[in-house]
């Protein structure tokens, strides 16, 4: 699952079967109810589930604790592994453009964006991180140029990233949206994590600031 | 078997009940990390409870003897309380929940604070009047049955605990100070100063702005050194006033 963006989104995967997904573009929450209809189509139940995967960010904050906490509850419950996975790495995922790279950016709010490039959608070319739009350029440096740029940041700031060679898919393009069948696909990969340590990836430190006594 | 979970504000609480109301277990985490901030920081009790909420949750079931399968119902705290710390802990519930087939009871606080008096082993049976006198809240309930309870005076500005913790810093004791002062005040002299206890309120309202700002007078017209010397006598005053007025609402509702 995957709540770093607007949308919620859920998937089963296995050997031997198609993915399936079930998502929510706007609002967000945390969803578990998605979980289990999936479970009911697949025909299976929380005791059939190997590993759960789960987005872990850049993204909003609120969206991701849900996500997380979700995750994690349900882990517990169950005793299942569960492996947190990059949301920018499964939005790259998501645009399955073998041989180029993907810029992956999801709006941050506050007039910034989280980016990361990824090469055959799963090779990091420039790690997470958080820039003011008119920044990306000098970010990406020679990453940018060519490069086909995702998420609901590259819809919204299209003049800055077309302005540096990147490529944008329409708007309404699926591949701006991440798809919890990228993060399945990742989590499979990765090593199941300490469930304590399974916190969101956090680009931003809060606001407040310790006063002087 | 009861699993419950709250994150309504700083601490991530799990406890166990059995359905007749005795406490298997009580799992109080505190954060302690908003203090150098001078109040609770919403975003740092957020990212704190997603930490702990899984840990705190088996500490409970542990201290209990129990495992999920034991549990028969989950309950949540769904408000009033800081937004992002309360979808920590509504989040872990629904998912504990739905993953195991157990229906899931969302709180109200304040009507977890009422619930508390039912619990084992001297449980209070409705009809009866309560008071909620806590960090955040102060208020007087009836209560008539078990499933609700009716305010029928609030603060009408701090909560009794705000104005300990407030009294507290004008006093130079830190933030939470409302701990300290009452340790002070057991060293002092609750009739050394006279502080007001909002008498002119009318009804089962509180207010505790006026004694506040009594006190901050009082700090300024000793100075300093005085203050100081005096803190034992302020702090037991400040406190009497604090209960005095808590004391006359419930007298005035009986
Ligand atoms: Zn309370």
């Amino acid at each position: 699952m995957d709540t770093a963006t607007a949308a919620t989104t859920v998937a089963l995967a296995g050997p031997g079967r198609e993915a399936i997904e079930a998502r929510d573009d706007p609002p967000p929450g945390g969803r578990p109810n998605h979980a289990a209809r999936l479970l009911a189509l697949a025909g299976c139940g929380w005791r059939d589930v190997d590993r759960l995967a789960v987005g872990l960010g850049p993204g909003g904050f609120t969206g991701l604790r849900i996500g997380i906490a979700t995750a994690r509850g349900l882990a517990q419950a169950h005793g299942i592994p569960v492996v947190g996975v990059s949301s920018l790495a499964a939005l790259a995922r998501g645009a399955e453009a073998p041989g180029r790279i993907v810029v992956g950016v999801i709006d941050a709010r506050r007039g910034e964006v989280f980016v990361a490039a990824y090469a055959d959608g799963r090779d990091t070319v420039l790690a997470p991180g958080v820039v003011a739009p008119e920044a990306l350029a000098g970010h990406l440096g020679g990453v940018g140029p060519g490069a086909l740029a995702v998420g609901d940041g590259a819809v919204r700031y299209r003049a800055q990233l077309e302005a540096l060679g990147s490529q944008v898919p329409p708007d309404d393009a699926p591949e701006h949206r991440i798809a919890a069948v990228q993060v399945c696909r990742l989590g499979a990969l990765g090593e199941p994590a300490d469930l304590d340590g399974l916190l969101p990836h956090n680009l931003r430190e809060p606001d407040a600031v310790p006063r002087d006594r | 078997m009861i699993l419950a979970i709250e994150t309504s504000c700083d601490d991530t609480c799990a406890a166990v009940i059995t359905s007749a109301g005795e406490i298997l277990a009580n799992v109080v985490s505190s954060q302690g990390v908003h203090d150098r901030f001078g109040g609770v920081v919403p975003e740092i009790a957020s990212r704190h409870h997603l930490e702990l909420v899984n840990a705190v949750v088996d500490d409970a079931l542990v201290r209990a003897g129990a495992t999920l399968d034991d549990v028969e119902l989950v309950a949540v705290t769904q408000g009033p309380g800081l937004v992002g710390a309360l979808l920590v802990g509504v989040a872990t519930a629904k998912a504990l929940a739905a993953a195991r087939r157990l229906p899931l009871a969302a709180v109200d606080h304040l009507h977890g604070h009422v619930a508390a008096n039912y619990l084992a082993p001297d449980p209070m049976e409705p009809p009866f009047l309560c008071l909620i006198a806590s960090g955040g809240h102060t208020l007087m309930t009836h209560v008539t049955e078990p499933g609700g309870f009716q305010v029928i005076g609030q603060t009408l500005d701090d909560a009794a605990g705000e104005a300990f913790d407030k009294g507290a810093r004008l006093l130079g004791l830190g933030y939470p100070g409302g701990p300290a002062l009452s340790r002070l005040a057991q060293d002092g002299d609750p009739a050394a100063f006279k502080f007001p206890t909002a008498e002119r309120v009318g009804g089962l309202d509180f207010s505790f702005a006026g004694l506040k700002t009594a006190l901050l007078y009082a700090v300024r017209d000793l100075g300093e050194s005085e203050t100081k010397r005096r803190a034992a006598d302020l702090a037991a005053s400040y406190e009497h006033a604090i209960v005095e007025a808590l004391v006359g609402r419930v007298r005035r509702a009986l």
